[in-house]
């Protein structure tokens, strides 16, 4: 079950929020959907999950509107910003209304509770949750329908290093049973670790999209040797020399340059693979170069 | 529809809310008692006595003044969804919006009945109590008071549908609240002083109401004080079909207003 979106647009009065968007998120992998804020990412989701009605184009689910789907919370399971509970709720009645709603037995609302260690708190009214614990609570909602596809908006926010270790490490299992996983953020680091695959937007247009490798850029090999003019001699890709005995070499792994350098005898004392930071590349995509 | 239902009902019994509104429907029922045991013929300024059919319709007619709390806890109980912003999670377990909208206006519809069935067993308690107390008879036949109080029962489920769908529309909790309370308390007392609009006041939900729970007094009171006719209320059939005319309105406005509205 794939997510597309063909030709999406979104205005709001004399604002476009989103504009012409056209993107897909496949099984089995996790998709990031990154933008600095206020990009159009929760505009876009919320036009996924058919909270927004867009201005224009479409946005699917296995090839049908959220609202047409057969069973919308067994199909789709979403982790909105912003999304809220009752205070004097506890944790536990939370996910029994929602059970209800979607037509899950009351076993399933305690085994999601289970499965995202809700169960710690589950008695615990909501207005006294932490953070974390909301996230988990919004996870545990999200998952009460066993769904295939998972929208995921900043799940990041506000949790502690441990918590976004845990969540990073419970959506890669999701996906690994070949469910759909779309996540956006706007802090790189928190995707880098998690996406294969990238959707960058900027001001409601997409700018970026592929595998996460890609958005690297160019690679370069970083080269110490006794002999580095030498070896720079036989090179015919671009080098820089960094210093007496330091080259950096474009274009080349670090395998075909110590292949090149063992063809000839050329003692090679370092070598490491240089790539810019994801960072770096994702500023580069969305910062202000036109 | 059922699921739904039970999944809006497991959200009310949640809260304080339905604690407040029992405490408020034996209150109410309750003061119902105290007027009766007071007697309106001690009230400032006095009025007929329990003797009287007039006297039992004043008391009765009091009960019926209380009709804007199950109103207020409908509008209430609508709104939390967007206070707390759980409307979103709703929408998303339910994305055909004119469900969960449907199965709240029947669960506020029945709590309403509940709180009406309530006020008004505890009113026909303590007015018996207070008539048999004060060794007077009542001035209407046993059968025409809780007739009359059967009827202000289901006005209040009536009009916790009406606060409830008011809710629906307006979504700010405060602003909700603010509307009802103020149109039910004010507002159509207002009206009834303006010489032109007050032809129309057996129209509004509360002349209807009037009519259905025999409740003239506080027209008769207005036209007295401003020296003018007293403005003639509807039959009680006709009072009951305006009410429900009201109801079913509000429930197509609640249901379809949402509908195309972006949750943000």
């Amino acid at each position: 079950m794939s997510i597309e979106a063909r030709g999406l647009t979104k205005t709001f009065g004399p604002v476009s929020a989103v504009t012409d968007l056209t993107f897909r998120a496949v099984p089995g992998t996790v998709t990031g959907f990154l933008g600095p804020n206020g990009a159009g990412k929760t505009t876009t989701m919320r036009m996924m999950l058919g909270l927004v009605a867009p201005t224009s184009g479409t946005a699917t689910i296995d090839g049908k509107r959220y609202a047409d789907l057969a069973r919308p919370s067994a199909t789709v399971g979403a982790v909105l910003d912003g999304s809220g509970f009752h205070p004097a709720h506890t944790a536990l009645r939370h996910l029994r209304i929602y059970s209800r709603m979607g037509g899950y037995s009351e076993a399933r609302a305690l085994r999601v509770a289970e499965l995202t260690g809700v169960s710690a708190f589950a008695d615990r009214a909501t207005r006294t949750l932490s953070t974390g614990m909301r996230q988990r609570l919004n996870l545990a909602t999200a998952l009460l329908g066993d769904p295939h596809v998972l929208l995921l908006d900043e799940p990041g926010n506000g949790l502690d290093p441990e918590g976004i270790a845990w969540m990073r490490a419970f959506l890669r299992d999701l996906a690994a049973e070949g469910r759909t996983v779309l996540i956006s953020s706007h802090v790189l680091g928190e995707i880098e670790q998690t996406a294969d695959h990238v959707v960058v937007i900027r001001q409601g247009r997409l700018i970026a999209t592929g595998p996460i490798s890609e958005l690297y850029g160019r690679t370069a090999v970083l080269v110490r040797s006794p002999q580095a003019d030498r070896l720079r001699s036989h090179l015919t890709v671009p080098t820089e020399v960094l210093g007496p005995d330091t080259l950096r070499v474009h274009d080349m792994t670090t395998a075909q340059v110590a292949t090149a350098a063992a063809d000839r005898g050329i003692a090679l004392h370092e070598i490491v693979p240089e790539r810019p930071t994801l960072e770096q590349a994702f500023l580069n995509l969305t910062g202000d170069h036109r | 529809m059922i699921a739904l239902i039970a999944a809006e009902w497991s959200r009310l019994t949640g809260t304080r809310l339905w604690l407040w509104g029992l405490l408020a429907a034996l209150g109410s029922g309750a003061f119902t008692g105290l007027l009766a045991l007071i007697g309106p013929e001690n009230f400032t300024p006095p009025m007929p006595g329990l003797d009287t059919a007039e006297g039992v319709h004043v008391v009765l007619g009091l009960l019926g003044f209380t009709m804007f709390v199950p109103a207020l806890l409908g509008t209430a109980a609508v709104t939390t969804e967007h206070r707390h912003r759980t409307i979103t999670t709703t929408a998303l377990f339910a994305p055909r919006r004119w469900t969960w909208l449907v199965a709240k206006l029947l669960t506020y519809t029945g709590g309403g009945l509940a709180y009406g069935l309530i006020a008004c067993t505890v009113a026909a308690g303590a007015l018996f109590a207070a008539a048999a107390l004060k060794g007077v008879a009542l001035g209407l036949p046993t059968g025409t008071v809780l007739a009359l109080l059967a009827r202000i029962a289901l006005a209040m489920a009536v009009h916790t549908l009406l606060g409830a769908a008011v809710g629906a529309i307006l979504r700010n909790q405060v602003a909700a609240l603010v509307a009802v309370g103020a149109y039910l308390y004010m507002i159509e007392t207002v009206l009834m002083l303006i010489p032109g609009v007050k032809a129309v006041y057996p129209y509004l939900p509360g002349g209807a109401t009037a009519a259905l729970t025999g409740f003239t007094y506080l027209a008769d009171a207005i036209a007295g004080q401003t020296g003018t006719s007293a403005t003639a209320l509807l039959s009680a059939p006709l009072g009951a079909a305006v009410l429900l005319a009201y109801a079913l309105i509000a429930t197509a406005v609640a249901v379809a207003a949402p509908l195309r509205r972006d949750i943000m």
